[in-house]
């Protein structure tokens, strides 16, 4: 078993003394993210990003990307346990994955069951985490030895896949999704272009010569552009917090719990490893899935901690299953892992098929990480509940005004340039106006992480075949990806029409 | 796999934190948009025609225009798209919010000046004054607590990434 032995060599690195830290930090900052009404999971790593790079800088090159990814994949699976607290408690979701838990786990709370309904979804989260990582373990020696045989030609129409995978359900109008996407695409062919060396809309601006940074970008329309909203929107909604003092399950809540959980784990992962469905989408088919199957449906929606228990493990063990593509394809499926995408590059490692036979230690070591990390996560959160719980009652008017200073230290810290800040609240106005009126940000993202590659390939595949277009319809796998790339977008348009309603992923 | 279920009825919307009136589709600001990420893509498409060549290559190759070009034209496309679309849904009036933009401005505005003349005025007298006025803008009052939390982040920012991990901020002001 070759994957059980990187495995081993991955839990070598991942805990050493350094990395354990990097890790429960990371889940701790991240569970508080996810607690906190106001940052989600992808401000939250991207605010990460350049406090990570300070706090690593004193390793070396290696040493220090496995740390800080360790840490930024912390902070993502720990949102993930953190945004049920929100919903229990307060009825108000911390991030859009734990929408449906509030439709039971606030009538436990007002039962007075909020602690078995908060401690069986850490339980739930952990066994959808650790099912997630195993798929992880084996899946990703396969899918990255088939994926190396990809020429220039399939991994463009692939990319393009991804593209339109996220474009297609991430939010209320196709077009404006594909508008991002194509428009994240064009910011990104700004700079130098890497393959002649020739500057595009640089118009002699020194600055620009490099591009617009990423970190930059992603920092000022996730974090500032949903600042900006809360307070245009002044939506600090003071909500009554459940009381409780149990927290414990019963023995009758653990057995009502196990199937759920089990069937949560698997769904949830597979429905993590297709591009553009993530957590969100994961946890409402979890929930609709044990309200069909169940004998009492009618018991859902009064508390039934079936309830709760699926759909928050489904929603971690999609976000593990949402590493496969990036890590083994290098093709992020969302948002988030198209941030943590932009993280590993900015420590000089793309992910991909090469990752694994490059760069075993830091593939395998962030694997590992992620068992310790869970287990971490299981750990903490049972006893710390409580503390999580006082973390709600952060006042907005501290909150917002820091979140602001965080992100001007963390983007001067890394680029040092007052044109980088300037980019910084640009983006955050530019954020907000988009988010406001529909258009979805993570495509924008997805657009600017993906386009050098995106470009490289395309032109390496023109190149060999003399700017034939028909390259791409020739290659069989890069004409089965644009087939499924086509059917992707237009089978949620052709049930559109048809009057059905689709479920879409707003993942913020 | 089908993105529909018909057995999830959720009788409300959910609302996440004052989410609710993201439903509102609003027909001209949807035409503004598509008007202007018309002229971006149009843009896009003149000035990648002025994008020199690069010398290597030769007939057939590649350059560095395509790409920008081709994206422009698409953005071109979907915004045509976008403009016809808002012909087809019903306009949904959104309720009256009250729409805090003063707030907004006074912390925009001085956000930009902090990162304006972070240089200048160095970051521990930038970041106290910046959390001062964000702090007081978004809930007047308590200012022992105001100067207190802002002079805590903004010295033990400086000091935890100066001074114990090496970084480089710009402390106080040159003079």
């Amino acid at each position: 078993m070759d994957a059980i032995q990187y495995l081993i060599t991955g839990f070598s690195t991942a805990l050493q003394w350094h990395n354990i830290l990097f890790c429960m930090v990371g889940v701790i900052i991240g569970t508080a993210v996810g607690v906190l009404p106001g940052i989600g999971p992808m401000s939250g790593v991207a605010l990460l990003i350049p406090i990570t790079s300070s706090l690593t800088g004193g390793l070396e090159a290696d040493q220090a990307a496995v740390s800080a990814i360790i840490m930024l994949c912390g902070v993502y699976y720990g949102a993930m346990y953190g945004g049920s607290t929100t919903s229990i408690l307060l009825n108000t979701p911390g991030e859009s994955s734990s929408v449906v838990t509030t439709l039971d786990g606030y009538q436990m709370a007002k039962q007075g069951r909020a602690g078995a309904a908060l401690s069986i979804s850490a339980i739930g989260s952990f066994v959808g985490g650790v099912v997630s990582i195993i798929g992880l373990v084996f899946l990703a020696g396969p899918l990255s030895n088939l994926a190396i045989k990809f020429g220039p030609a399939e991994y463009f129409s692939l990319m393009v896949l991804g593209l339109c995978a996220i474009s297609g359900l991430a939010g209320k109008s196709i077009i404006k999704a594909l508008m991002m996407t194509v428009f994240g695409l064009l910011l990104a062919t700004i700079g130098m272009d890497s393959v002649s060396g020739v500057s595009r809309f640089t118009y002699d601006q020194p600055v620009l010569y490099q591009g617009l940074e990423f970190l930059t970008v992603a920092v000022g329309l996730f974090a500032l552009g949903e600042v900006f909203k809360t307070i245009i929107e002044n939506d600090n909604s003071e909500g009554q917090i459940a009381k409780f003092s149990k927290i414990l399950p019963t023995k009758q809540d653990m057995k009502d719990s196990t199937g759920p959980v089990l069937r949560g784990s698997v769904l949830g992962f597979f429905i993590g490893v297709l591009p553009g469905a993530g957590a969100t989408l994961a946890s409402f088919f979890s929930y609709s899935m044990e309200k069909k199957i169940s004998k009492h449906p009618e018991k859902f929606g009064q508390g039934a901690i079936e309830g709760v228990a699926a759909p928050e493990t489904a929603n971690n063990a999609a976000s593990g299953g949402a590493m496969i593509p990036l890590l083994t394809l290098g093709i992020p499926g969302s948002g988030t892992t198209a941030i943590l995408m932009g993280a590993f590059i900015m420590y000089d490692i793309t992910p991909g098929p090469l990752l694994f036979p490059e760069h075993p230690t830091i593939a395998w070591g962030l694997i590992a990480s992620m068992f310790i990390g869970n287990l971490m996560l299981l750990i903490l959160n049972m006893p710390m509940v409580k503390v999580f719980a006082k973390i709600i009652e952060t006042p907005s008017k501290y909150l917002l005004p820091i979140i602001v200073a965080v992100s001007v230290f963390g983007v001067y810290a890394v680029q040092v340039s007052t044109f980088d800040l300037m980019l910084l609240f640009g983006c955050g106005v530019v954020g907000y106006f988009l988010a406001r009126n529909d258009f979805p940000l993570a495509p924008l993202v997805l657009g600017l992480v993906l386009g050098p590659m995106i470009e490289n390939n395309l032109r390496r595949a023109l190149t060999g075949s003399n700017g034939d277009f028909m390259i791409f319809l020739e290659k069989p796998g890069s004409l089965i990806f644009l087939l499924l790339a086509v059917l992707w977008i237009s089978i949620p348009i052709v049930m559109k029409m048809r009057g059905k309603k689709v479920l879409i992923n707003e993942e913020a | 796999m089908a993105w529909e279920d018909s057995s999830f009825s959720s009788p409300k919307p959910f609302k996440f934190h004052g989410q609710e009136d993201y439903n509102s589709m609003n027909k001209s600001v949807d035409r503004l948009c598509s008007l202007l990420f018309a002229c971006i893509g149009i843009g896009f498409i003149l000035e990648s025609r002025k994008i020199t060549q690069s010398s290597f290559g030769g007939s057939g190759s590649v350059g560095s225009d395509i790409f920008p070009f081709g994206l422009g034209l698409i953005l071109v496309l979907l915004s045509i798209g976008l403009f016809i679309e808002t012909f087809k849904y019903k306009e949904q009036v959104s309720e009256k919010q009250n729409f805090n933009y003063k707030k907004f401005i006074i912390i925009l505005v001085a956000g930009v000046l902090y990162g304006l003349f972070l240089e200048d005025i160095g970051y521990v007298i930038g970041t106290f004054l910046f959390l001062i006025i964000g702090f007081q803008t978004m809930n007047r009052g308590k200012w022992i607590t105001s100067i207190l939390i802002s002079g805590v982040f903004s010295i033990g920012v400086y000091y935890l990434f100066v001074g114990v991990l090496q970084g480089n901020l710009p402390g106080f002001p040159a003079w």
